[in-house]
């Protein structure tokens, strides 16, 4: 879990450092991720590096999602209005942050037991 | 308004801490449960095994015949089908079981007494029954061979008063509705259940796959045929009379799950206003309770309040998106996440998406992870079930209706395609 720890530190350190605008609901959204990911995940049967793997790849797609997002709310607001958008975007925003969590952590949770049901299977064939 | 917002999320917030230190137990406890044991032979009582029944034709026969195929010593075994009035053929089924096996018997109701619920035939059953310990069993539901034993074992420890044991969906791949229920029984079953117990919370007993001390159950006067969750009614009875409730994860049976969201609005609406109905009748008196610690204590305020949740979720979310609104603050953003964390919960025992996952993989599964983030859509289904549930018991408290029609649960025996040789299919494992 140590190796996790480390990973998601490293991880949340390069996302803040590259990402001054988001918004403390996007931040939220990745920290619960990286938590969910490195104190559920990580105690997980499987090899270190296929979980740090995963964890660096959920954390990729969650800053693409924010970069997309942000895109479109940036376009989004010259036709639907800036207040409009507004009230959407309150509404639904954290849902959609959720969208990619919940997925990515159930992908990966999904990967980790077919490589736990594959070594199973070896180990029988042995 | 802010106070409100915050006092909703900071309930949430104790929900979800409390799923999340579930779902660690499970993972660290994964050898199972330690505390009884299967094998011991020199704890043999006698069993009485309820199943109502009301026009299951289609599927009472195949529990009658598991009832034939139990491991448990025949002679201490005695099964009561409760003909609750059936119009079909139910009836005239049991009777072709009972008269090949000593041990099965059937009662009946007549239509004038009959179908007013489960909780009053099991009442009417229960007055026939003659062992020491009480089991149920629904109609639907296809049980392991060795089931008893593995209840039965826990009945050793004479503090235990009642002990339920694992549901798993028999006809998970038929629908969309069926596989997201099938979820919905791992993290509440495997995840839920055997993390109180495991604790020393309250796990609770769920109306079928358990069992009472028939002493016990008569003392406390049967099932309370005004409650729609006479489940959870009896658990918390049994928790105020000084006895515990225990969860045995090995002693698994299969039920045929909803198979339409109709059906499935119809069963929750039902377990909802049951669940809200106890939450109204125990909370003050779980609380001051001098027979339960202060853990149970806490787990029971919560696991009472479980069914408001869906409702408090709704009204924080809209609460929250006006305070942002009105006047945007970071405090705000950060407490925003708390609510679509409990949207991504599930019916039952509202498991977040976490608990659920943990459950499947543990249990094995691998690919039925694949539909977590569909839960989204049972939980929003259910913010309308618990809000609707709780405006009909408001209704019928200032008309003073003291009965609630049972809404009987429709079941098609479409599961059978899944035993095969007295066994079930490994795909549906």
């Amino acid at each position: 879990m140590s190796i996790g720890i480390g990973t998601a530190a490293v991880m949340l350190l390069i996302y803040f450092s590259l990402n001054h605008t988001f918004n403390v609901g996007t931040s939220v959204s990745i920290l619960i991720f990286n938590f969910l990911f490195v104190f559920l995940l990580f105690p997980l049967e499987g090899s270190p590096f296929r979980k740090v793997y995963l964890l660096i790849a959920g954390n990729i797609v969650g800053f693409l999602w924010h970069l997309i997002k942000s895109s479109l709310r940036a376009t989004s607001a010259l036709f639907l209005g800036a207040e409009t958008f507004k009230i959407i975007i309150v509404v639904f925003e954290p849902i959609i942050d959720l969208v990619w969590v919940v997925s990515l952590w159930s992908l990966s949770l999904s990967t980790l037991a077919s490589g736990k049901k594959r070594n199973e299977g070896d180990e029988k064939k042995n | 308004m802010d106070l409100i917002f915050l006092f909703l999320v900071t309930f949430m917030s104790a929900f979800l801490a409390r799923h999340y230190i579930f779902t660690l137990t499970a993972l660290y406890r994964q050898n199972g449960q330690p505390h009884h044991t299967s094998h011991d032979t020199t704890y043999r009582p006698t069993v009485s095994v309820l199943i109502p029944a009301r026009n299951e034709e289609k599927v009472i026969g195949r529990i009658l015949r598991r009832m034939t195929e139990l491991t448990y010593p025949k002679e201490k075994l005695e099964v009561i089908v409760i003909d609750d009035a059936s119009t079909d053929q139910t009836s005239g089924i049991a009777e072709e079981f009972a008269k090949e096996n000593e041990h099965i018997k059937v009662v009946h109701r007549s239509l004038e007494d009959g179908g007013k619920g489960k909780p009053a035939a099991l009442n009417h059953g229960l007055k026939y029954a003659i062992g020491e310990i009480v089991c149920c069993f629904d109609a639907d539901y296809y049980p392991q061979e060795d089931i008893l034993e593995k209840l039965i074992a826990c009945f050793k420890d004479p503090k235990v008063g009642a002990v339920q044991g694992r549901v798993t969906v028999l006809n998970e791949p038929d629908t969309l509705v069926t596989r997201l229920v099938a979820l919905e029984r791992t993290g509440g079953y495997r995840v839920d259940q055997f993390a109180r117990d495991s604790l020393g919370l309250i796990p609770q007993f769920g109306g079928t796959v358990g069992g009472f001390r028939r002493s016990l159950i008569e003392s406390l006067g049967g099932w309370d045929v005004n409650m729609l969750a006479e489940d959870t009614d009896l658990t918390f009875k049994v928790y105020l009379a000084g006895y515990k409730v225990r969860y045995v994860n090995d002693a698994q049976c299969y039920e045929e799950a909803v198979e339409n969201w109709r059906s499935y609005w119809r069963q929750r609406s039902r377990w909802a206003k049951g669940h809200m109905q106890c939450a109204f009748r125990y909370l003050w008196p779980h609380v001051k309770s001098r027979n339960l610690r202060l853990r149970e204590k806490v787990d029971g305020f919560l696991l009472l309040n479980v069914y408001f949740v869906p409702i408090l979720v709704g009204l924080a979310w809209t609460l929250g998106a006006a305070l942002f609104l009105i006047h945007s603050s970071p405090w705000i953003e950060i407490f925003w996440v708390a609510i679509p964390i409990s949207v991504y919960s599930s019916v039952g025992n509202f498991a977040p998406f976490f608990e659920v996952g943990i459950g499947a993989y543990l249990d094995g599964r691998e690919r039925v992870c694949w539909l977590i983030p569909l839960l989204f859509l049972t939980f929003m289904f259910n913010m309308l079930i618990c809000t609707k549930a709780l405006i009909d018991l408001g209704v019928s408290k200032v008309t003073r209706k003291k009965r609630h029609p049972w809404a009987k649960t429709l079941h098609n025996g479409r599961g059978n395609c899944y035993i095969c040789n007295n066994k079930v299919k490994e795909d549906v494992k």
